[in-house]
């Protein structure tokens, strides 16, 4: 069963090539010499443990009221990494974390691996593409809704709910936020290193589990976000918008 | 049977040409429809820049042409390119900011469509390198069609004449990718050069008054100094300047993009060609006339930071002012912008 599980995906991940353009396409993923086993990346988002719920109000670390109502993100230049050698799994995915869980797959080569490294965001060579190059499904299709059609580029993430500065009001939630980290600059590093490794073996499916502390984006060592001042991005605000994509990278943990 | 599809393209193309407010000039050049787009350009014109994208064909420079002036691509079918960008103002609007759908302010002012092949960057702070990506910018925006370019492809894609031409242009049924190709194409096909002026300056005296030649001299001069920024066959170079509309300009511009202190309030130059059809001016279309244009550079606008040095002021007397005025409006094109249906 795991044996077409692999073979599946590597059919996958052929037919996901278009050829049919003149204009170049995005890099495909290195060929696999040894399709072996799987890796599965789980994105879980959660607030302080527990499974985010859209549209629950939630406490911050200010004692601030918030909602959460839109949470998407990319990941970039995902590889797999073990010393010496690394493993590119994706050039970008796209994750719309309001509905939960998201999890992808690659096929990978058995054995030891360190762990796994990323970035937040879309690669440059990407970020500047011409989004109707990617139809349906792929995770640069404009019907995701993260382009920035005025920039050139998109969203690396998508944070959205609303708010109330006054922790002793009862009343509707009526203050929307909403942070848009984009650009260059916000394209920052992720390392997912297991203790003691991680190893793949033949046929069988390896996960990473990885946590997104959605509370953990208002504060962090790096930055505090002062929701009273600093409620809204759309680019436009280069220093919150480095705060918050900071912010959004240290949120993220093994489970 | 190839010769009846075309004629059967050229028919429905004519009966789709008039939706609601947008006047489509009806196409007539169905026996060429399906070879490469003879493009004209004017005299002395650098040859049409390499795009990357697909080569312009009668396909699909028609394809473009009939999406530009189909309000489908808005969301509740109401706004077209052609809205905000009319064929007879050189493809710009006749309003300080345009409106959109369900009658969205935009937030700036439409500019002319011409000669946008030699453009490096697109809109009014240069945000979007391509033609192609540029066209996916007013689908999407929510003040202006709040729709989606995958969602029009699919709502086209079947009808006609945009199967029929997205067949004959790309081989394939028509999706985003051809659709924003198709607007492209259709817009690099809108050269602007033929105006009495680029007579004149190929060597016929006549084609200008003489108070159009002394506004013309003076538009050159050092003293005033325009032709150092409008400059070129497109009257522009196509750099970012700080005029000294506002103090403080409540638009970033260019800084919007560059995200530098130093670029706000700095925008695109325009260019001057068909400026006497393309009213209101500016980024904003705060200025009304030419003659406010004029008095605005001639007091050398307001003291922002990052003021241009290039725009200090002059003096100039009325007849001065007259005659510049009257050489800009010499700059107006003699023949129509869209090549489509020439003869």
């Amino acid at each position: 069963m795991e044996r077409i599980i692999v073979l599946s995906l590597s059919v996958l991940m052929l037919v996901a090539c278009r050829k049919d353009r003149s204009e170049p396409e995005p890099p495909a993923p290195t060929p696999t010499p040894q399709v072996a086993g799987v890796l599965k990346l789980t994105v879980v988002p959660i607030w302080e443990g527990q499974p985010l719920q859209m549209f629950t109000e939630y406490r911050n670390h200010a004692d601030q009221r918030v909602t959460v109502e839109l949470l998407k993100m990319y990941l970039g230049e995902l590889e797999l990494t073990r010393p010496g050698t690394a493993k590119r799994l994706s050039d970008v995915i796209y994750m719309d974390l309001g509905t939960g869980p998201v999890s992808h797959y690659w096929p990978v080569d058995t054995g030891a691996w360190t762990g796994m490294r990323a970035h937040l965001g879309v690669p440059d060579a990407l970020n500047m593409s011409d989004p109707s190059l990617y139809g349906a499904g792929h995770p640069l299709n404009v019907n995701n809704g993260t382009y920035w059609t005025w920039a050139t580029g998109y969203r690396f993430a998508m944070f959205e709910g609303r708010y109330d500065l006054d922790p002793a009001s009862t009343a509707s939630l009526v203050n929307a936020f909403a942070y848009h980290p984009g650009r260059s600059f916000c394209y920052l590093p992720l390392q997912f290193d297991p203790a003691g490794g991680m190893r793949v073996a033949e046929g069988d499916t390896t996960e990473l589990r990885v946590l997104v502390d959605v509370e953990r984006f208002f504060h962090s060592s790096e930055g505090v976000i002062d929701m009273a001042t600093e409620n809204v991005d759309h680019g436009n605000v280069p220093a919150l918008a480095l705060k918050m994509a900071t912010n959004i990278t240290l949120s993220m943990s093994l489970e | 049977m190839r010769l009846a599809a075309l004629l059967v393209g050229s028919a429905l193309l004519l009966l789709v040409g008039c939706r609601r407010d947008v006047d489509v000039p009806p196409s007539t050049s169905g026996e060429r429809i399906d070879g490469p787009f003879a493009l004209e350009l004017p005299p002395g014109f650098p040859p049409l820049p390499e795009h990357g994208g697909v080569p312009l064909t009668n396909a699909s420079v028609q394809l473009g042409r009939a999406l530009f002036f189909d309000p489908r691509l808005s969301r509740d079918g109401t706004i077209a390119c052609a809205s905000c960008h009319f064929p007879d103002r050189a493809f710009s609007d006749t309003v300080p900011i345009s409106r959109g759908i369900d009658g969205r302010t935009g937030m700036r002012n439409s500019p002319p469509l011409t000669n946008l092949a030699w453009h490096p960057a697109y809109f009014r702070d240069g945000g979007v390198p391509t033609l192609e990506q540029q066209a996916i910018a007013p689908i999407h925006d929510p003040v202006e069609m709040d729709f989606n370019v995958q969602l029009v492809a699919e709502l086209l894609a079947d009808k006609e004449p945009y199967a029929s031409l997205s067949e004959l242009a790309y081989g394939e049924r028509l999706s985003a990718f051809h659709l924003v190709r198709s607007l492209a194409s259709y817009q690099r096909t809108l050269i602007s050069g033929w105006s009495r002026y680029d007579r004149y300056l190929q060597g016929d005296p006549a084609a200008l008054s003489q108070a159009e030649r002394r506004g013309s001299e003076l538009f050159n001069s050092p003293a005033l100094g325009c032709g150092t920024c409008h400059s070129g066959h497109d009257l522009s170079d196509h750099r970012f300047h700080n005029i000294g509309l506002y103090t403080l300009s409540p638009d970033p511009g260019r800084a919007r993009i560059s995200l530098d202190p130093l670029d706000h309030g700095k925008f695109k130059t325009p260019t001057l060609r068909n400026i006497a059809l393309t009213a209101p001016y500016m980024h904003d279309g705060t200025l009304r006339t030419l003659e406010e244009v004029v008095d605005h550079f001639a007091r050398g606008g307001q003291a922002a930071p990052n003021k241009s040095p290039l725009v200090a002021g002059f003096t100039i007397t009325d007849q001065e002012r007259s005659d510049l005025v009257a050489f800009l409006k010499a700059l107006t094109d003699e023949r129509p912008i869209d090549q489509v249906d020439l003869p």
